[in-house]
């Protein structure tokens, strides 16, 4: 296993009128590495992971991901940046109400000028591995919940991320579904995708992760390596 | 109560940029409205009003004072609502040249002050006479430096043995006199006439209604009393005649405007409306009862609407008011006219009135909304044409931001439609308000054209020798003088016609004429090709009852002549003539003074070097500028250029907004797009694209219907004034400028898409994709 950094965040704070939801949070990511991020409702998980995803600027602190310091990138380079190295997924899943299961897939890979054909033939590859190959033409509000994440959970695949970054994957799931979208995260992280998975639900963090980092107001409390089950 | 305004509140609060939006268009509208509706009220009876103001003589009469009393045709009454009088009249032939106002014999009436219940007049300079010796001219209001000028150098009239001192300019719209003076100094002069000034109750829309009012005054009169009397209507239509074709097409615009501020401000104010349908379903949820949550929304669009609404009356008065005061005035109106109440009370309450109106109906459809559904109603699947486009999109070569802008507008049709409707009409008004402008520059062009840009005659008697040259001895040196480009040459002469009982005035010409812009203004027929041949002045021929095709037999010298009319003008030749035009021919027994020269200079010829140079050449020869910028062009251009960029910017405003709420709830799409890679950039072609799209239909609708529009109201506005207007006046449009038109579509629509494009590249929505 190498141990190359995918992700460091050093002294990261970041405030929203003048409270802070993140507060010097310090951590590293290796290659390979499956982390999941845990505490109360509010602490700054998601605040976390958009400054991984460079979708926020820190305050204050460092943010590299992928070899690049992203708190000094403007918006541009960093659409660039997300559209290359990082796969994200959300609660919520985030398609497009208005094109198919494949195109929404597809997408990702047109945004970085790949053809109609080339983007549908990948993301037909894909929608086979997650095994979902016989939805492609069913629009998001057709299909089921857990349907819909494994559409974003290809879609966030398509450029073959160095980083997957996952906010409560599995929290408008049921149980289920919820499984179904945990193997399929626990099987990408087996052949070598890099994960860091938010999540409430200790049973996804101790399944998933080799690493469990519990934020607690901002600031990390705890760091601590997990034997999956 | 308070719960609604709370609600409201929040909402205003948390919709800035739509609450913003509202207030503009309907600050703009508001603008539009109140501009228009002074312009239409002010246009479309600009004589009546004044006449009301100045309570005007429905008929002016004169009597003979030989045959009866002052006193009895005072107490002649029946019929009367109020009269004025008995004045004394007489007519003098000033000995003196008092001035370029007064020309020939004048009328002058004995008032002892300038008031009372009939012809009210308009005192705008100097003082009313208050002594013998003294005489008020009346000439309409001349604010100008040059006006005034003309009026300090005319300051005393000899006539009849006697020098009046000019003390006053007043103005009387019902033409009673051309001066007046003091009864006593009136009496001195000795009256050969008494004139009473009526205004009748009753009918009084006809001159046969006046002449039956008056009939029934003078009933108890002797038979030789009346000597000559004048219904007001003669006045009326010498007025309509000068400056209705532009009072015309200034109430289009009017009405265009108005048209175009109601569509407007419903789409944008339903618009807000429709998009807060979840929004709606939260409060319902809440428990916000249905006449609740219709009370917000029009809370929501009220509160703007009133601060557009005030702000935009405001504004439209300012500008309407030079606009108003400058139509009259040009109009010989006198009085400044000023914009009236009811105009403003549009502004002030009819806008926000049909803001009202606009919302409510929305609003009742989310009254009736069940809460989930109105939840839902942002989210619900979609199916048919949309996807398919969507679908078909995707698989083009286009960059996918640019197919996914172009699919946008099939995901939301019905706002779709709103936007494309105020693109429309922004497209069809921007190219209705050029094509009417140029129109009206055409028209303005026509006189100004023909005729050339300087005029020359021989120096009139009494201004020194005239020239001592031929005509083609002045024609030649004219064409000599540098600067020069064409030449015209007209000789006047009047003509008898057989058949018909007055002579009728020829102009002969010869030269450049036909192309000094002459050939532009036929209605119907051809120029002159021979020397049988005449054109007329539209208005002569339909006075003589001529048609083109007629033949006509002349005496000319004593030679009978055949004249076949060949051609209608829209108007007459400048200068010597309004009446037929034939070709040049040499006539007995003219003079000097009745050869018109007429030059077009070159462009970018000095002006000023070239009339020094004409009279340099030649002291008998007086030469002057003849372009004489017609202040009534500037403001009807002018307005119309203010009216095009007000809709465009309301048609931007429309577009901004649609976008704006496309943004608003899409915030979630956005962000999605932007965690996967899209750049800002992308995200504003995305946005922009989608709205050119339709700018582009926009356009491609928009001009033939704007077209189409100039083609029907320009002839119908003229042909309300009985004008027919030439072919060249019509035909504005040239392939530039149609090009610019479909630019304007789309720059519309770019431009309104722009800022909310920008700043939704600008959005961090990291928020909104984790939660929700
Ligand atoms: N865009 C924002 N503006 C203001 N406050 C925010 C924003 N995003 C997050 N916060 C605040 O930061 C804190 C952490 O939020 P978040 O990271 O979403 O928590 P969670 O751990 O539940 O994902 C919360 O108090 C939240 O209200
Ligand atoms: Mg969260």
């Amino acid at each position: 296993m190498t141990t190359e950094t995918v992700v460091r965040l050093d002294g990261v704070r970041k405030e929203y009128g003048g409270t802070a939801a993140l507060d010097g949070v310090s951590l590293e990511i290796r290659r390979g590495e499956a982390v999941a991020v845990m505490g109360p409702s509010g602490c700054g998980k998601s605040t976390l992971l958009n400054m991984i995803a460079g979708l926020d600027r820190p305050s204050a602190g460092e943010v590299t991901v992928h070899g690049e310091r992203l708190d000094l990138m403007n918006e541009t380079r960093l659409a660039l940046f997300r559209r290359h190295h990082l796969g994200m997924i959300f609660q919520f899943f985030n398609l497009l109400d208005d094109l198919s299961a494949l195109d929404n897939v597809a997408l990702a890979a047109q945004l970085t000028g790949s053809s109609a054909a080339t983007a549908r033939r990948r993301a037909l590859e894909l929608f086979d591995e997650l095994g979902i190959a016989g939805r492609r033409d069913v629009y998001p509000a057709a299909l089921s919940g857990g349907e819909r994440q494994r559409v974003a959970v290809a879609r966030a695949l398509m450029n073959r991320p160095a980083l997957l970054l996952a906010d409560e994957p599995t929290g408008a799931l049921d149980s289920k579904a919820g499984e179904q979208v945990m193997d399929l995260l626990i099987d990408l992280n087996q052949i070598g995708q890099t994960l860091l998975i938010v999540t409430h639900d200790e049973r996804l963090a101790h399944r998933c992760a080799s690493r469990l980092v519990e934020l607690a107001d901002g600031r990390i409390a705890r760091e601590s390596a997990l034997d999956r089950v | 109560m308070s719960a609604v305004w709370a609600a409201a509140r929040a909402a205003i609060r948390r919709r800035k940029l739509q609450t913003f939006v509202i207030g503009l268009v309907v600050l703009l509208c508001t603008t539009t409205t109140v501009v228009s509706l002074a312009l239409l009220d002010a246009t479309s009876a600009p004589f009546d009003r004044a006449f009301a103001e100045q309570r005007g003589a429905h008929a002016v009469a004169v009597y003979d004072p030989a045959v009866v009393t002052g006193t009895r045709l005072a107490a002649a009454k029946s019929g009367v609502e109020s009269a004025a009088g008995p004045f004394g009249q007489v007519v003098l032939d000033p000995e003196n040249d008092p001035g370029p106002l007064l020309r020939g014999q004048i009328t002058v009436v004995g008032r002892a002050d300038p008031g009372g219940e009939v012809d009210r007049l308009d005192l705008w300079r100097g003082r009313w006479p208050s002594a013998p010796g003294e005489i008020v001219l009346n000439e309409t209001r001349m604010d100008d430096p040059i006006g005034l000028q003309i009026t300090d150098d005319m300051k005393t009239v000899q006539a009849g043995g006697v020098t009046l001192t000019v003390v006053g300019w007043a103005y009387s719209l019902s033409a009673t006199a051309d001066a007046w003076v003091t009864p006593e100094q009136m009496t001195a002069l000795r009256p050969t006439g008494t004139q009473m000034l009526y205004r009748f109750s009753g009918d009084v829309s006809t001159r046969e209604a006046i002449e039956q009012r008056l009939a029934g005054v003078t009933a108890g009169l002797p038979g030789q009393a009346l000597l000559a009397a004048r219904p007001y209507q003669v006045i009326k239509e010498e007025m309509a005649e000068s400056a209705g074709v532009y009072l015309a097409l200034l109430g289009a615009f009017g009405v265009l405007g108005l048209l175009v501020a109601v569509i407007i401000v419903g789409n944008v104010v339903s618009g807000a409306v429709v998009s807060g349908f979840r929004h709606i379903g939260v409060l319902k949820s809440v428990g916000f009862t249905p006449r609740q949550v219709v009370a917000v929304y029009l809370t929501m669009v009220t509160v703007p609407a009133m601060v557009g609404a005030v702000t935009g009356t405001a504004l439209g008065s300012l500008a309407a008011q030079p606009l108003v005061a400058d139509t009259f005035r040009d109009l010989g109106l006198g009085q400044d006219a000023g914009v009236r109440i009811w105009v403003l009370a549009a502004g002030l309450i009819g806008v926000p009135g049909l803001v009202l109106l606009a919302a409510l109906l929305p609003a009742t459809r989310a009254h009736r909304l069940s809460a989930a559904e109105a939840i839902s109603a942002g989210s619900s699947p979609r199916r048919g044409r949309g996807l398919r486009i969507q679908r078909a999109l995707s698989g083009t070569r286009l960059p996918r931001s640019v197919s996914l802008g172009l699919g946008l507008p099939f995901a939301r049709p019905a706002r779709t439609a709103l936007t494309m409707a105020s693109l429309l009409l922004g497209v069809t008004t921007v190219t209705f308000a050029t094509g009417l402008s140029e129109s009206i520059l055409r028209v303005a062009a026509l006189s100004a054209e023909a005729g050339g840009n300087v005029g020359v005659v021989s120096r009139p008697p009494g201004l020194g020798e005239g020239t001592q040259r031929t005509p083609a001895e002045v024609e030649a040196m004219l064409r000599a003088i540098p600067g020069t480009a064409q030449v015209g040459v007209a000789a006047r002469k009047d003509v008898v016609i057989l058949g018909h009982s007055e002579p009728v005035e020829f102009g002969f010409v010869r030269g450049d004429v036909a192309a000094m812009g002459y050939e532009r203004q036929l209605l119907e027929g051809r120029w002159l090709s021979g020397p049988g041949e005449v054109v007329a002045p539209v208005q002569l021929l339909n006075a003589r009852g001529l048609k083109v095709g007629d033949t006509l037999t002349a005496d000319l010298d004593g030679a009978r002549l055949s004249l076949t009319v060949v051609g209608a003008m829209y108007e007459g030749l400048p200068g010597p003539s309004d009446g037929l035009i034939a070709a040049w021919r040499d006539l007995d027994g003219l003079s000097k003074d009745d050869f018109y020269y007429m030059v077009q200079l070159r462009d970018g010829a000095d002006m000023e070097g070239y009339l020094a140079a004409v009279r340099a050449a030649d002291p008998g020869l007086d030469a002057w500028d003849n372009t004489g910028d017609d202040e009534l062009t500037v403001i009807v251009t002018g307005s119309s250029a203010l009216f095009a960029v007000l809709l465009a910017a309301v048609a931007a405003l429309g577009v901004l907004n649609t976008v704006a709420l496309n943004v608003q709830d899409r915030r979630r799409d956005l962000g999605m797009l932007k965690s996967i890679g899209m750049t800002p950039r992308q995200v504003i072609a995305m946005l922009v694209t989608s709205m050119a799209a339709l700018g582009v239909l926009g356009g491609l609708i928009g001009i033939p219907v704007g077209m189409a529009a100039h083609r029907i109201v320009v002839p119908a506005a003229a042909d309300a004034v009985k004008l027919t207007l030439p072919d060249y006046v019509l035909r504005v449009w040239e392939p530039g400028t149609l090009a610019l038109m479909v630019l304007s579509g789309v720059l519309i629509a770019v431009l309104g898409a722009l800022l909310p494009a920008r700043s939704a590249a600008r959005l961090t929505i990291a928020r909104v994709l984790h939660n929700e």
